[in-house]
């Protein structure tokens, strides 16, 4: 379906929704004059936001197609209103060009904008450098550490160094393996009534550290996953005023939750980096609020329903969140941060930091869009999540606004 | 006296133009008595050198060991793997022993930077460098001056790029010294992890990392060995992404000047560093290098030892 005609919707243009127009899209552009055989959608005064970016996407596939496949990321993009997003295999890692245009020809058929990032190392192990000269050359947006950054020092120096070369980002989830150890939550008063292994704060704000003055010395540019503390905001700030190129993003869920939901034990709320304090959370949306955090990021992690029916400690890390994330933070991030800055956080920024064009909703251009009801209420019933996987912990949570649909490189998704 | 300022050679680095003047003109009067059918001079008659290779080394070695001969030299090989080195014996210790056997001239190579200045603190010797750690290597520079200066004439303002690990190569260190007190214009090209961070010493030499603006418009491309052991250092990723963004191939060597020369002070890798078609190319010269390397050697004796040999 990629003719169709939005009446009373509210689009984004020039920093504020406007007042009910009609939208007349084929081909993906928003055209002026009337089109036949459209479908017509009353979006009953629905906004209609520029597409959103994702930040953290992993759909498994090949290795893991048993629990995700590109289809089911796919269509999960449609539905949460994602015209893109970075896309980094941890399974799988992109670190030579034979993965890459592989991947890259996977792609080029989902009618999504998916920015690839490389590995840094050979197999994510951080004892060889990846080809990274050839596979910037090839077109991927930066480098990451596919979430589990054992280097040492040294060796993140010399990626950084040798990666410099590519003027292209690093990226890295901050999270020191060997204080992790064991640990599936915050280390604080949660943690110790419950009796379960902790992660402490330091070992986000010491990796956070060591990679900010490796950075400052070599004068790259990188990107923080997944911020949890203020103690890292903190660090990112004073780097920013030393001129280092910095930019961070916080996880959905560390927004929406935090450490005190783990006394009901629901393995759905074991993510990694642990959900922390509710100062934590405060400091995290205070955050948001200076300016301090770029993005909101979603890290998608699909995980098999068997393996989170197990008690909390021996289930697998992560969360869906794509069809989620926009009806569940909308209405209390633009409380927070107003509707430009909500819209800077989730689709803007995101695809700059991805060396990606931010949308932008225009008449007679391309325009790429998610229809959302700020005042509907939604529930997360599970068919409305993509594939088998339902982790996430906001299933059958009744969310405050509702996606009515998106129009994303000229197809019409209805939700 | 000598005909030089510098008593010692440690390096090319603070070296006047007009000692480096001299060492490449009486290398080029040595250079004629190589290609005679005698090709020995009896300037170091009753002059004793000590070769003292605490590194490996086969072309330096040798190269030293037949300039010696060559000037009729007494000449003594002293390698760390058949000496008392390996029995413990200190550097200063090995020394003084030899010294005590009346030498007169030690050339030297070590894996540590200053060790042929801590020689020269500690002994009467005239020390000549054959390499220290990733410090300086001068007459490997100087040869490579030699040959530039035989083919393209005087190297002033002659355009000349070393490509390769300048982070740990000795030949760049002594060559970029060398060539711009010579008035060359010096580019070096390596990947970031392979070359030097802080520049506030490398005064007027222009560092690229893209191979073929590092190359354009060249008189001379020096190509330095990679070590193999640079992928195991997490230095490099492959040899394969060496190659292809930093190896010298016949489509890189078309930025050149078209009768660019082609050097490389061996062993080559073919194939990473430098393609074979260009190794094997007219515009080579890596042969000469080696044959004046002999001559720069000779002239370096020679002049360094030159009071004592008119005594």
């Amino acid at each position: 379906m990629n003719k169709v005609i939005l009446k009373n919707v509210r689009p984004f243009i020039d920093g504020a929704f406007q007042t009910p127009t009609t939208m007349n899209l084929v081909e993906g552009r928003w055209v002026d004059e009337s089109i036949e055989g459209a479908t017509e959608i009353d979006a009953k005064g629905a906004l209609a936001l520029p597409a959103l970016f994702a930040l953290g996407l992993d759909f498994q596939e090949p290795l893991r197609d048993d629990i995700y496949t590109f289809q089911n990321g796919y269509t999960a993009m449609r539905r949460g209103g994602f015209y893109g997003g970075i896309y980094e295999s941890t399974a799988n890692p992109i670190d030579n060009v034979q993965k890459l245009s592989a991947i890259q020809q996977v792609f080029s058929k989902s009618g999504l904008h998916l920015s690839i990032l490389g590995a840094f190392s050979k197999h994510h192990m951080c004892e060889q450098l990846s080809e990274m000269l050839e596979l910037a050359s090839c077109g991927v947006c930066g480098f990451g550490d596919g979430n589990h950054l054992n280097a040492t020092t040294r060796f993140l120096r010399l990626a950084m160094e040798y990666g410099a070369m590519t003027s292209k980002r690093f990226f890295f989830l901050p999270l020191d393996l060997s204080l992790r150890c064991a640990g599936c939550v915050h280390e604080g008063d949660v943690a110790d009534v419950l009796g379960m292994k902790g992660i402490p704060r330091i070992a986000e704000t010491i990796v956070v550290h060591t990679i900010l003055e490796t950075a400052l010395f070599l004068n790259v540019p990188i990107h923080l996953k997944q911020i949890t503390c203020s103690e890292s905001l903190n660090l990112i700030e004073q780097a920013r005023a030393r001129g280092l190129d910095v930019t961070c993003d916080v996880g959905l869920y560390h927004l929406l939750f935090d450490d005190q939901a783990i006394f009901n034990l629901d393995s759905h709320y074991y993510i990694i980096p642990p959900l922390r304090t509710p100062k934590d959370k405060e400091a995290l949306w205070d955050g948001l609020k200076r300016g301090v955090i770029d993005a909101i990021s979603c890290n998608h992690t699909p995980v098999l329903r068997q393996e989170k029916e197990v008690n909390f400690e021996d289930a697998v890390a992560g969360a869906i969140s794509l069809e989620v994330a926009l009806p569940a933070i909308w209405s209390t991030l633009v409380d927070h941060v107003g509707e430009r800055r909500a819209l800077d956080l989730l689709s803007f920024n995101p695809a700059k930091i991805a060396s990606a064009m931010p949308q932008k909703i225009e008449k007679g251009t391309i325009v790429n869009l998610v229809l959302l009801d700020p005042k509907e209420q939604s529930q997360v019933t599970p068919e409305k999540l993509a594939g088998a996987v339902r982790n996430t912990p906001l299933l059958n949570a009744q969310l405050p606004s509702a996606i009515k649909g998106s129009y994303i490189h000229g197809v019409w998704t209805q939700v | 006296m000598s005909a030089l300022h510098i008593k010692h050679l440690f390096g090319l680095r603070g070296v006047s133009q007009s000692d480096i003047r001299t060492i490449l003109d009486t290398a080029m009067d040595f250079r004629q008595v190589l290609e005679r059918p005698v090709k020995k001079v009896p300037s170091l008659r009753g002059v004793t050198v000590v070769n003292l290779f605490f590194e490996n080394s086969t072309r330096t070695r040798t190269s030293f060991e037949l300039a010696e001969k060559r000037l009729s030299a007494d000449t003594i090989n002293f390698t760390s793997s058949n000496s008392s080195v390996k029995k413990g014996e200190t550097l200063l210790d090995t020394l003084r022993n030899i010294e005590a056997m009346k030498i007169d001239l030690v050339v030297v190579r070590h894996k540590g930077t200053g060790v042929p200045q801590f020689l020269a603190d500690n002994s009467q010797a005239i020390i000549v460098n054959a390499g220290d750690g990733a410090h300086e290597h001068p007459t490997q520079a100087l040869l490579d001056m030699l040959t530039i200066e035989q083919h393209l004439g005087s190297l002033k303002n002659k355009r000349i790029t070393i490509i390769g690990d300048i982070r740990h190569s000795r030949v760049a260190r002594s060559n970029l010294w060398g060539l711009t007190t010579m008035g060359a214009q010096v580019t070096l090209c390596a990947p970031s992890t392979l070359t030097p961070r802080n520049r506030e010493f490398f005064n007027g030499v222009h560092f690229e990392q893209d191979v073929r603006k590092a190359v354009h418009e060249a008189d001379a491309v020096i190509a330095l060995r990679l070590q193999k052991e640079r992928m195991d250092d997490s230095l490099l990723p492959s040899m394969r992404e060496y190659r292809n963004f930093f190896g010298i191939t016949r489509e890189v060597l078309e930025q050149a000047s078209p009768s660019a020369l082609i050097m490389h002070p061996g062993p080559i890798n073919r194939g990473v560093e430098l393609d074979s078609e260009m190794a094997d190319s007219d515009q080579s010269v890596i042969l000469e290098q080696v044959t004046n390397g002999v001559a720069v050697r000779m002239a370096v004796l020679f002049l360094l030892s030159g009071g004592r040999a008119s005594e």
